[in-house]
């Protein structure tokens, strides 16, 4: 979907609702970062998307989905290295 | 733009065309069966009492497409399918036409009639395609839809994130 983030990057893919309240499909933010600062760090760029977008939104690591550490269901906190491509997810609306 | 990709006995595709039904039955006609089922999911003018002027679809594509064949292999494997195909359609679909098409087949029509729905309901709960529904008139915005609460996505309704995983886990061990 997106061509390679720059060295020292990963790209972060902003899906419907996501998209909306960013107003960008992609961005590229400075890797590595773990994945439990990953939706503070969002917070610290979009005001309020966690409670309007993250909370119900879902998050894959390179296609594949990832439990985010801190929930009940977190498991390991996971680095998001560069090159890789994340995307949040919210409720899909298929069909 | 058109994309796909096939398994044994599955075919799933997202286009920014028109959904051709003849074409997906023909990728799931056998010798072996004796029903093809199939579903078209059109675009509906209303939601709730509001009128609909039109709708648009997005994708994830790489990872839309490896859920719909991983939900056709899913159904396929548990009615004994002779083949199941998935298209689902992308952009801006006027109302009235057909955004979601899956066909199936089997040697008897309960069991294609079943994964039919099973394959659709998946689909809708799994998908990463989303809708945006705009309203007629301009003071009403547009939303994008969430199947699971029949809500708008991402605006704090339905279930937190936790409970969708666990819901997801389910899903994928179904």
């Amino acid at each position: 979907m997106a061509s390679k983030p720059p060295k020292g990057h990963f790209h972060v893919l902003y899906f419907a609702a996501a998209g909306s309240y960013t107003s960008k499909q992609v961005e590229a933010l400075p890797a590595p970062l773990p994945l439990s600062k990953l939706f503070a760090t969002l917070e610290g760029r979009y005001d309020g998307i966690t409670a309007g977008v993250l909370e119900n939104s879902l998050v894959t690591i390179n296609l594949a989905y990832v439990d985010l550490p801190g929930t009940s269901e977190g498991g390991e906190d996971v680095m998001i290295e560069e090159g890789d491509e994340v995307a949040i997810i919210p409720p899909v609306s298929s069909g | 733009m058109e994309a796909s990709q096939s398994g044994e006995g599955c075919y799933v595709a997202l286009t920014l065309a028109h959904l051709d039904i003849p074409s997906l039955m023909d990728r799931v006609r056998s010798p072996e069966a004796g029903a093809i089922v199939i579903f078209a999911g059109t675009t509906r003018n209303s939601f709730a009492s509001l009128p609909v002027s039109h709708l648009s679809y997005t994708s994830y594509p790489p990872l839309a497409l490896r859920s719909m064949l991983a939900i056709c292999e899913e159904v396929r494997n548990r009615h004994a399918l002779k083949g199941v195909a998935m298209a689902h359609r992308l952009g801006d679909v006027p109302i009235g036409e057909e955004s979601i098409v899956i066909a199936v087949s089997a040697a008897h029509r309960g069991a294609a009639w079943r994964a039919g729905e099973e394959a659709l309901e998946a689909a809708k709960a799994r998908v990463e395609v989303w809708k945006r529904e705009e309203f007629e008139g301009e003071e009403v915005e547009g939303v994008w839809r969430a199947n699971r609460d029949g809500g708008p996505g991402g605006r704090g309704r339905g279930q937190g994130r936790v409970g969708t995983q666990r819901q997801r886990q389910r899903f994928e061990r179904w």
